[in-house]
């Protein structure tokens, strides 16, 4: 482990001297996954374009997903919920560079996101004594001390980014109240009320989205951000699957969210969750995957469906060139791009939930 | 974790290894599943169901008892079918255009309605009937109509209730050909092509026996959490009117019919003897066989509801057993992310 003071010692002695190191020191992936290796160990992986591992650093336990520097190969890999830790990695040397261990009374939900500059890293947080969703505010600069914390306006908090202004938090409020020491059992269904919150910098609520009365059992878990600003929220369904509605709402400020249709078959197929969420990088596409259901689902900005993509667990969905990359739980690795989808591979591992692309 | 990690590089060369040495085109376990029980299963409804067709379109008056027998063998048919819901019966929504249940909305009786009292074009025919709202169309929906004696009361009288039963029973063995087709000209292969080039549905004969052990399990668990465990309801509150087929009388008849083909398909997966598995099959019909209530009305009084329970429990047996000896001998586990629920 290393100390702060050591920490910062070499970050000094870095910036004295040598440049700082890029992705391309790290082979250049072109997104990051967590997995759960044949032998059962647990890894995040840098994977390239085409498929390639570029790098396997260890994980201590089963991750959830991964929040990826912006320009330096570092990334922080979260602990699954109701995880209380978080590593931040160095991506070239596999060094773990500084541990975030949650508050006393807190623990991590599995998302994180840093600020465009790279300085700072946001983290969602439950805080389970008040039931209060937190963000978490990390600084590089200080040795990845947690240096602020803010509400998130809601309970369960699960993912938090950054709307492209640079200065806006998007946050998922998933809704529902958990406790560690009930492991992962969920509390409140009967009254979970999720929210899609704006926060500025300084944590003031800008606006919030609420779901009708007949859908507040769908838990809004996992952001996609648009280049324009649009958002993709994507939930799960705390009821039998059957009854569930949309389960991807497509927001822009000040506007009412628009759900995404899927029809009538398609809907049910779903099987009331879904597990990620990706657009694709010029904005024009929003995938959902559905592990249950075997399935991800494609729609367009407008939420009409495009595509269907049968895999069993496919679970991790980020941009990758013009379309998507896709992984799944028995190790698949796919590219789905112009609609045409191509494999990549198929891994001795299980993909976990959550890809995460590099900055384009 | 530095000795992890010198540990796991060997081991995953020596599996990436072997894995190639699994033949990319043809296992013959998959082939002999596709070709021997599903294709069979797929075959034998669409039979059935042409069958009810031609019946309805001879006697379509709803107290037929052959009309009544065409549709109960029609349901046999699609029971044992009903467990590979992967790819054309995925496709167009066709599961759900032949079996909408569980219908927690009790959505069929009034779409039903809705048809009866509504402009005739629409149950013209099987194909005009194939835009119906799905809750209207299938096995359930007929069910409905034939045994249901208010509902066939409702609309526009006999003339109207005969013309949608010939719509509804045309436009499911016109589904039912689709699918038995679609599994002969297409899906068939692409699973017995596991791991060819291009094949994106199956990279591996691995993911192909994935597939079917995930059937085999999927099946089990819908027959004990929804076939029996919708209407054993909680204890402070049974539901017996949630129960499959209950006006057909027919809700155990099902779980018998789908325990059977359900250990048909693991003696098919099984590569060895396991050691418990054909054992608790054995016990779970053996309860089913003995229980003796079949719309399982007993589950609001203490005796009855232990006996429902009691079949549950052996279900769920089976399925955990399944687990346990079938995934090891066939390579397989089950989802990493579809049972993470995060």
């Amino acid at each position: 482990m290393t100390t702060r003071r050591g920490f910062l010692a070499t970050l000094a002695a870095a910036a004295g001297s040598l440049p700082r190191l890029a992705w391309a020191d790290a082979g250049s992936p072109a997104f990051l996954a967590a997995a759960r290796d044949a032998d059962g160990s647990f890894a995040l992986y840098g994977v390239g374009a085409d498929g390639t591992d570029r790098f396997r650093l260890p994980l201590p336990a089963r991750g959830h997903a991964g929040a990826v520097h912006p320009t330096e190969p570092l990334a922080v890999a979260f602990a699954r919920r109701p995880g209380t830790f978080a590593v931040v990695l160095d991506c070239v040397t596999g060094a773990r560079l500084a541990t975030l261990d949650s508050p006393e009374g807190r623990h991590f939900m599995g998302h994180g996101s840093f600020s465009p500059d790279g300085r700072l890293l946001y983290t969602a947080e439950n805080d389970f004594v008040t039931t209060r969703g937190k963000i978490g505010i990390w600084s590089r600069d200080d040795g990845w001390t947690r240096i602020a914390e803010l509400e998130s306006h809601g309970t369960g908090p699960h993912d938090v980014q950054f709307l492209p202004d640079g200065v806006t938090l998007v946050v998922a409020n998933g809704g529902i109240e958990t406790n560690p020491a009930k492991g992962r059992a969920k509390l409140n269904l009967p009254t979970m009320r999720p929210s899609l919150v704006y926060l500025d910098l300084d944590g003031r609520l800008l606006e919030e989205v609420v779901l009708p009365e007949a859908a507040h059992r769908a838990s809004i878990r996992h952001l996609a951000v648009a280049p324009d600003g649009q958002v993709g929220f994507a939930m799960q369904w705390e009821e039998m699957p059957e009854t569930a509605p949309p389960l991807l709402g497509l927001h822009r400020r000040g506007e009412a969210p628009v759900m995404a249709e899927a029809g009538e078959a398609q809907a049910r197929l779903m099987k009331g969750y879904v597990g990620s969420v990706a657009v694709s990088r010029d904005g024009g596409l929003f995938a959902v995957s559905c592990p249950r259901g075997g399935r991800a689902v494609v729609f367009d900005k407008a939420g009409a469906l495009v595509q269907v993509i049968e895999r069993a667990d496919v679970c991790g969905l980020a941009p990758m060139g013009a379309g998507f990359v896709l992984t799944d739980g028995v190790g698949g690795l796919l590219r789905l791009e112009g609609g045409r989808l191509t494999a990549l591979g198929a891994r001795a591992r299980a993909w976990d939930n959550h890809a995460v692309s590099l900055r384009a | 974790m530095t000795r992890r990690t010198a540990l796991a590089a060997p081991l995953l060369a020596a599996l990436a290894a072997a894995l190639p040495a699994l033949p990319a085109r043809a296992d013959a376990l998959v082939d002999a599943v596709v070709d021997g029980v599903i294709q069979p299963r797929f075959d034998a409804f669409a039979a059935a169901a042409a069958d009810l067709a031609r019946t309805a379109e001879d006697v379509c008056d709803p107290q037929s008892d052959r009309l009544r027998l065409a549709w109960n063998a029609a349901v046999d048919a699609w029971i044992p079918a009903q467990t590979f819901r992967m790819g054309p019966l995925e496709e167009e929504g066709r599961g759900l255009a032949i079996a909408f249940w569980p219908d927690p909305k009790g959505a069929t009786p009034g779409a039903l309605r809705r048809v009866l009292a509504g402009d005739p074009s629409v149950y013209a025919s099987a194909e005009t009937y194939a835009d119906v709202s799905v809750a209207a169309r299938g096995l359930y929906a007929i069910e409905a109509l034939l045994y249901d004696p208010d509902l066939a009361a409702t609309g526009a009288g006999a003339g109207a209730t005969c013309a949608v039963l010939r719509a509804q029973a045309g436009d499911l063995a016109a589904t039912a050909a689709a699918v038995a087709a679609d599994w002969r000209d297409r899906f068939g292969a692409v699973m017995k092509t596991a791991g060819a080039e291009g094949n994106t549905r199956f990279l591996s004969a691995h993911e192909a026996r994935q597939a079917l052990f995930t059937a085999l399990v999927t099946q089990l668990g819908f027959d004990a959490e929804t076939r029996l465990g919708r209407p054993l309801g909680s204890i402070e509150r049974p539901r017996p009117a949630r129960a499959e087929s209950r006006e057909a009388g027919r809700s155990l008849r099902n779980v018998t019919l789908s325990l059977a083909a359900n250990e048909q398909l693991a003696r098919a997966l099984a590569t060895e003897r396991p050691e418990l598995l054909w054992d608790y099959f054995a016990y779970a019909e053996r309860v089913a066989d003995r229980l003796g209530d079949p719309v399982f009305a007993g589950v609001e009084d203490p005796t009855g509801r232990m006996r429902v329970e009691e079949l549950k429990t052996a279900i769920e047996r089976v399925h955990d057993d399944a687990n346990d000896e079938l995934a090891p001998m066939l390579g397989v586990t089950s989802g990493f992310n579809a049972l993470d629920g995060d």
